[in-house]
């Protein structure tokens, strides 16, 4: 008759012993501590939010990542406040990171992931990754699945156009533009935007205005930031000769949400191709009128 | 008691106070109980053991090594150039250094933890291996500072070249490494750095007299039996391994060199072996000073540890350049 009681006290405690753990498992998902602005945004897309514990500086979207913990910058982190908050996992952006800081992380036996997305492709596979990872896999697999179908119906709504010849005003002074390898000549690619500076050696190149003024340059991308006023940019009014200025065909899309690598910059994207695709249909109805008026 | 004396004895209560306080400020925020329970028996929890212990020693004690040592290089190279301007910087070791990090940052970034010291230590040996060749060239050991100069800026030219064509999160990476940081340091390279300052204390405790006797001028060395270019390129020699080697851990670290030497002989003496005393024990001091700024003063961020001693180096220095001309 002991033995029978025993035998059930423990079968009883084990079983409980199982449901508390299991319990542990469902309720208590992983902390994370997001290294990026664009880490951040892409947790709060597949709905892991939440789980954010730490961030670095200017993680600012959406609104709710402002009051997430800092816990450094892209030069240096302090390490004392991530062993503080004792995450699950450190997401870190590889390039963006102070790399001398993540190993000593990973040396105190921090689990660390690297984020390092270079094209669309690569955002909807870092979802993936990260919703597995966190316990959101069906949300991140919708969102992933999401951003690649538009990606696709853009790609296809544009591949057929004609190009027209565009000026990337990465920055002003010193002016600098975009070349193959850059994160937004991707974005010209899609919306079928010529980019003289193409094939320069380096991603992001200074150029010279006597160069830009020796390519007929249609039309002008001058991303802002929310931060920057007009005065920040180039003033291209000064250069009347560049056909872009003269036709007063200069675009101003949103910097911030296009350079973050995040399902946003898709939104920006379908912007930026629809606004290149009126100077393009500018650009042949004044060749028509050109044409007819000789 | 003799002034020296209690002048040294003051600093070395500095350091321990320093240390101490080193060991208390940080982001996380540690009762004195707490940190002292941690260092002298047990830690209260493993958060704290791993704050003081992977984080603040290693930083107190490579600042200790690394102040000493940068000061030192620079009180040797003042005496032994008879320039007062001398500071082992000068003599393009940050910029070789730069070069390497650069070079270690674009070509193996996945392995930066011990490609980048290792590519530091070799561009900074690199870049006084050439000033020697061409003071060596020029006969004229006096040339030495310029020749640093040139050198350095020729360096860091090629430098910016590079980092220009690469990828430009490597150009931030190195910018931001020449300012310099504790934060990556841990107890191996106080062992390095410490093991470098000792032997070239060594050296220096036993040639003090003979670099004495270049403050007298080099005939006037020569006279007493020194063989003048070749203690002068031993010397050299020495500081570029100490400061080579405390940069390639930290970083650029500006000022201390050119700055401590200059207090210690206000206060306690023009003579080497005071000099090199009195420069080991503020240096010291005054590193661990910069890097409890460097992690305390944001509540967010670090600061690179080079913008505080420059910060603060430059503003004591003009202050006792005034202080020394109002008592002159």
């Amino acid at each position: 008759m002991n033995n029978i009681i025993i035998t059930l006290l423990v079968l009883t405690l084990a079983s409980t012993t199982f449901s508390s753990n299991g319990a542990t498992v469902s309720n208590a998902k992983p902390t994370v501590i997001a290294l990026s602005p664009h880490i951040v945004e892409m947790l709060f897309d597949i709905g892991a939010g939440e789980q954010i514990i730490g961030t670095s500086a200017f993680a600012d979207y959406p609104e709710q990542a402002k009051s997430i913990p800092v816990v450094g910058n892209y030069l240096r982190l302090q390490i004392e406040k991530v062993i503080a908050l004792q995450p699950d996992y450190i997401i870190a952006w590889q390039s963006g990171n102070p790399s001398d800081d993540l190993t000593k992380l990973k040396k105190l036996g921090f689990k660390i992931i690297y984020s390092q997305p270079n094209n669309f492709a690569d955002i909807a596979k870092e979802m993936r990754l990260f919703g597995q990872l966190i316990g959101h896999q069906k949300q991140a697999e919708r969102k992933a699945k999401q951003l690649l179908d538009e990606l696709d119906v853009i790609k296809a709504q544009y591949q057929d156009k004609t190009p027209v010849i565009v000026f990337y005003e990465l920055w002003s002074r010193p002016l600098t533009t975009i070349a193959k390898g850059s994160w937004p000549q991707q974005f010209l690619n899609v919306c079928q935007a010529q980019n003289p500076f193409k094939r320069v050696a380096t991603p992001y190149p200074q150029v010279n205005i006597e160069k830009v003024l020796q390519t007929s340059i249609q039309l002008i991308i001058q991303p802002l930031s929310k931060n920057q006023t007009d005065k920040q940019g180039f003033n291209w009014q000064d250069w009347p000769i560049i056909p872009a200025v003269k036709n007063n065909q200069i675009l101003q899309p949103n910097a911030d949400a296009m350079h973050r690598m995040t399902a946003r910059s898709l939104e920006e994207l379908k912007h930026l191709c629809s606004a290149i695709d009126v100077t393009r249909q500018w650009l042949l109805n004044n060749n028509e009128q050109a044409h007819a008026s000789h | 008691m003799n002034r020296p004396l209690v002048v040294i004895s003051a600093l070395v209560l500095l350091i321990i106070t320093s240390a101490i306080a080193g060991l208390s400020f940080g982001p996380l925020e540690l009762t004195n109980n707490e940190i002292f329970q941690c260092v002298l028996f047990n830690c209260a929890n493993e958060i704290t053991d791993m704050v003081i212990w992977q984080v603040r020693v290693p930083r107190v004690l490579v600042a200790l090594v690394a102040g000493m040592g940068l000061a030192i290089a620079g009180a040797i190279l003042q005496n032994t150039t008879r320039n007062p301007l001398a500071d082992p910087y000068l003599f393009g070791i940050v910029s070789g250094a730069g070069l390497g990090a650069t070079i270690a940052n674009l070509v193996l970034s996945h392995e930066l933890s011990i490609a980048l010291p290792l590519a530091a230590f070799l561009g900074a040996l690199f870049a006084i291996t050439i000033v020697v060749l061409i003071a060596n060239v020029l006969q004229r050991m006096e040339q030495l500072l310029l020749a640093g100069v040139a050198v350095s800026f020729m360096l860091a030219a090629i430098t910016q070249f590079i980092l220009y064509f690469g990828e430009p999160f490597a150009t931030n990476r190195v910018i931001f490494w020449l300012m310099g940081s504790l934060s990556r340091v841990e107890m191996s390279n106080f062992y390095v750095i410490t093991g470098v300052l000792v032997i070239s204390l060594i050296v220096i405790t036993a040639l003090h007299r003979q670099i004495d006797a270049l403050l007298l001028g080099d005939e006037s060395a020569a006279s007493l039996g020194v063989n003048v270019n070749r203690l002068r390129l031993l010397m050299l020699g020495l500081c570029a391994a100490l400061t080579a080697t405390i940069v390639a851990y930290c970083g650029g670290i500006g000022f201390v060199g050119l700055m401590i030497p200059h207090i210690v002989r206000q206060i306690i003496g023009v003579t080497t072996l005071k000099l090199v005393i009195g420069s080991a024990l503020i240096g010291g001091s005054f590193l661990i000073w910069v890097d409890i700024i460097a992690r305390s003063a944001l509540s967010n961020a670090e600061i690179p540890i080079g913008i505080i001693t420059s910060a603060l180096g430059s503003i004591f220095f003009l202050f006792i350049m005034v202080r020394s001309k109002n008592t002159r």
